[in-house]
């Protein structure tokens, strides 16, 4: 399969004042079709190579290459790269006052859909959409109505972000510690809102720090990211070590 | 003629080129003992400026100075009113009244001049007083709600030049009477000054929700003084667009155990805009309430004023229950906020808060949207709008969603 992903030699910043380098010559690549599981010690870099791909202020790429089939990601404003189908999990989904989850997945839809040339979805679909998808992640309508993220709890915020993946169908998804705060159903559930979207034509890089998530989805391909570049690639297999050994000998190992 | 315009002129301390026609104008109008007190507590300050407390940061003065006669303000159109609303139009010169006034509204011309009182020290107020002059001889008019109304009033002013424009209207509320009042301040003069006086009667009930827009070329100040006797009820929600310069400016007195008065206010300041939103609100009963929020959002060049004070007397004031805050949001460099919430309390027993922020838009909150696909300024209007929505929530049901839909698409044209 040819690259959707191809991430090469990036070098990253972090922080306006005092920038302090933090990706030291990452490179990965994910074909199309592909799920790929990013697996590192606390402080690797994990979240910063998620904020990097979606462009966030104060993360600064000093050199190196992010292609999204083809698109130069570092080219473009983040609301660009989500319309280019680019979508992240975040780890800490922030709270929108204010804006209904619907109001806000709605609003969201409409503007990629604008970028790409698309007509806007119709209330009445919409509406039909997000039901089902709700039902299925285990939301209730009436969470639906409430401010985003205000007031849910922390696996209700994990899948509301999933609610929002489903609803904008990206092409490619990075799913930033999906997994911390669930507990074991509301960890089915969410992998299989996830495994939905698997198809030839998406990729997705999941970044966990535990084995348990891949057991529900399954990785094509393991990366371990530590100091920020991979140090170790394998099969679903290096996972299962990662977690019998930890970090520490793999990382060893490899240095 | 009577009044000597030389005479009036030594009353004033180095009298600008606005302040010689006032004067004038003055000069012209039926000579009143009342109507000459305000004149002369007005000429004290003159139009008030830098020097004059409390008007520090709102300076009429300085901004008629730079008022340009040759161009006339813009009137904007006022808020959509349902049909069976009740609309008055009040220009400088007379209060046009619906043919047939429904059950509940009586309305009054007076030739007397009403005096001031101590709200004479509002100088923006002793002007509209003492320059009032309706046609036929009224020099006052008072609409009187004698029952709860089931449709609300409006109340559109009108500029009528590109001139000035001072109005005067009281509104008295019987016992158990209830008024939904709907104001719009839409610009059409350079100078205006409006004085609305409110009576609550025990137990009456008055919603009153104002919206002002107004050009670059209009200085206008609306001043309220508002008496609330036992268990009245009082809501008040203002959305101000400003203009050059724009003050609200609201005097609640609890006169009556158990009253309850909330104020909510929000300001929008695009480039060029004023607006102030001041408030005195003295609990002078037992056991009164006021729930005070005012939000704004200023962008470059623009301008947002607060001034918020709470009296609470000893033994009186007794078992105030009062909270005050003022949010604001500076969208943009060069957008710029004042604040000055006071509370000063005699009494012993009673809760009384205030809270006072300003800052910028949450750039995490920001970073979220954008990357979800929503342009940068649609996240902000969006942002914006929610954060100034809680204080539009107490508008009256008539217009509570053209408010909402007037502050988003004033948003909607900010840019990114
Ligand atoms: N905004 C920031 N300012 C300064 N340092 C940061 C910032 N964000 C992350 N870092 C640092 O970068 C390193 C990598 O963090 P992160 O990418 O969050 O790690 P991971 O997600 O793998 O746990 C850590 O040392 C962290 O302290
Ligand atoms: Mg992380």
């Amino acid at each position: 399969m040819p690259v959707m992903l191809e991430l090469k030699d990036l070098i990253a910043s972090v922080g306006d004042d005092e920038p302090k380098t933090i990706l030291n010559g990452l490179s990965l690549n994910v074909p199309f079709g592909e799920v790929h599981a990013i697996m590192g010690p606390n402080g690797a870099g994990k979240s910063t190579l998620s904020y990097v791909l979606t462009g966030r202020h104060g993360y600064d790429v000093l050199s190196g290459k992010a292609l999204l089939d083809g698109d130069d990601l570092l080219e473009m404003d983040p609301e660009a790269r989500a319309a280019a189908g680019l979508f992240l999990s975040f780890q800490y989904p922030v709270e929108i006052p204010g804006v209904p989850v619907m109001t806000f997945v709605r609003t969201a839809m409409n503007a990629q859909r604008a970028v790409r040339g698309e007509p806007e979805i119709s209330a009445p679909d919409f509406i039909k959409q997000a039901r089902l998808v709700a039902n299925e992640l285990k939301l209730t309508p009436d969470m639906l109505m409430r401010p985003l993220n205000v007031g849910f709890s922390g696996g209700e915020k994990k899948r509301l972000e999933i609610f929002q993946m489903r609803m904008l169908e990206p092409r490619f998804a990075i799913l930033d510690e999906t997994d911390s705060g669930l507990d074991i159903d509301a960890l089915r559930t969410v992998a299989e809102g996830v495994n939905v979207l698997r198809d030839e034509k998406r990729g997705m890089l999941v970044i966990t720090h535990y084995q348990r998530l891949l057991d529900y989805i399954k990785p094509d391909k393991v990366h371990v990211l530590s100091a920020g570049r991979i140090i170790t690639s394998g099969g679903p297999e290096l996972a299962l070590r990662l977690e019998k050994e930890g970090y520490d000998g793999i990382v060893g190992e490899a240095a | 003629m009577a009044i000597n315009i030389p005479e009036l002129r030594q009353k004033f301390s180095n009298p600008g080129i606005a302040e010689l026609d006032l004067i004038a104008r003055y000069a012209s109008l039926p000579e009143d003992e009342r109507r000459g007190r305000m004149f002369d507590a007005f000429a004290e300050t003159g139009l008030p400026g830098r020097r004059v407390e409390g008007w520090r940061w709102t300076d009429v003065e300085a901004a008629a100075a730079r008022l340009d006669g040759t161009v006339a303000p813009v009137v904007v159109p006022a808020l959509s009113q349902p049909h069976d609303a009740t609309v008055f139009a009040l220009s400088p010169t007379e209060l046009e009244t619906p043919e047939q006034l429904p059950d509940g509204i009586l309305v009054h011309r007076r030739d007397v001049v009403p005096a001031l009182a101590e709200a004479e020290n509002i100088p923006m107020a002793a002007l509209a007083g003492s320059l009032c002059q309706y046609k036929d001889n009224a020099a006052s008019i008072v609409i009187e709600i004698t029952a709860p109304l089931s449709a609300p009033v409006y109340v559109n002013w009108v500029g009528q030049s590109a001139d000035t424009n001072f109005s005067r209207l009281a509104i008295v509320v019987r016992s158990g009477a209830s008024l939904d009042l709907v104001e719009s301040y839409c610009g059409g003069a350079s100078l205006s000054s409006t004085l609305v006086e409110l009576k609550l009667e025990d137990n009456a009930d008055v919603r009153r929700s104002l919206f002002h827009a107004g050009d670059a070329h209009e200085i206008m100040t609306a001043t309220a003084l508002v008496e609330l006797a036992a268990n009245a009820r009082f809501v008040q929600t203002i959305l101000s667009l400003g203009s050059l310069l724009s003050r609200f400016e609201t005097r609640i007195g609890h006169t009556g155990t158990g009253s309850n008065a909330t104020l909510n206010a929000a300001y929008l300041c695009g480039a060029d805009r004023h607006c102030d939103i001041t408030t005195f609100v003295r609990h002078g009963a037992p056991s009164c309430v006021t729930r005070q929020m005012t939000k704004g959002a200023v962008l470059a060049g623009g301008r947002g004023v607060f001034q918020g004070k709470f009296l609470v007397p000893r033994t009186i004031g007794q078992f105030t229950d009062a909270d005050m805050q003022h949010q604001a949001l500076l969208l943009e460099k060069g957008a710029e906020v004042f604040a000055k919430p006071e509370l000063e309390i005699y009494a012993d027993d009673v809760e009384c808060a205030h809270g006072n922020t300003s800052g910028a838009l949450d750039d995490e909150q920001l970073f979220y949207m954008r990357q979800r696909g929503i342009p940068l300024s649609r996240a902000r209007a969006l942002l914006t709008e929610a954060f100034v929505s809680e204080a539009l929530a107490s508008a009256s049901p008539a217009v509570r969603d053209a408010l909402h839909d007037t502050a988003r698409e004033f948003l909607s044209e900010m840019h990114g």
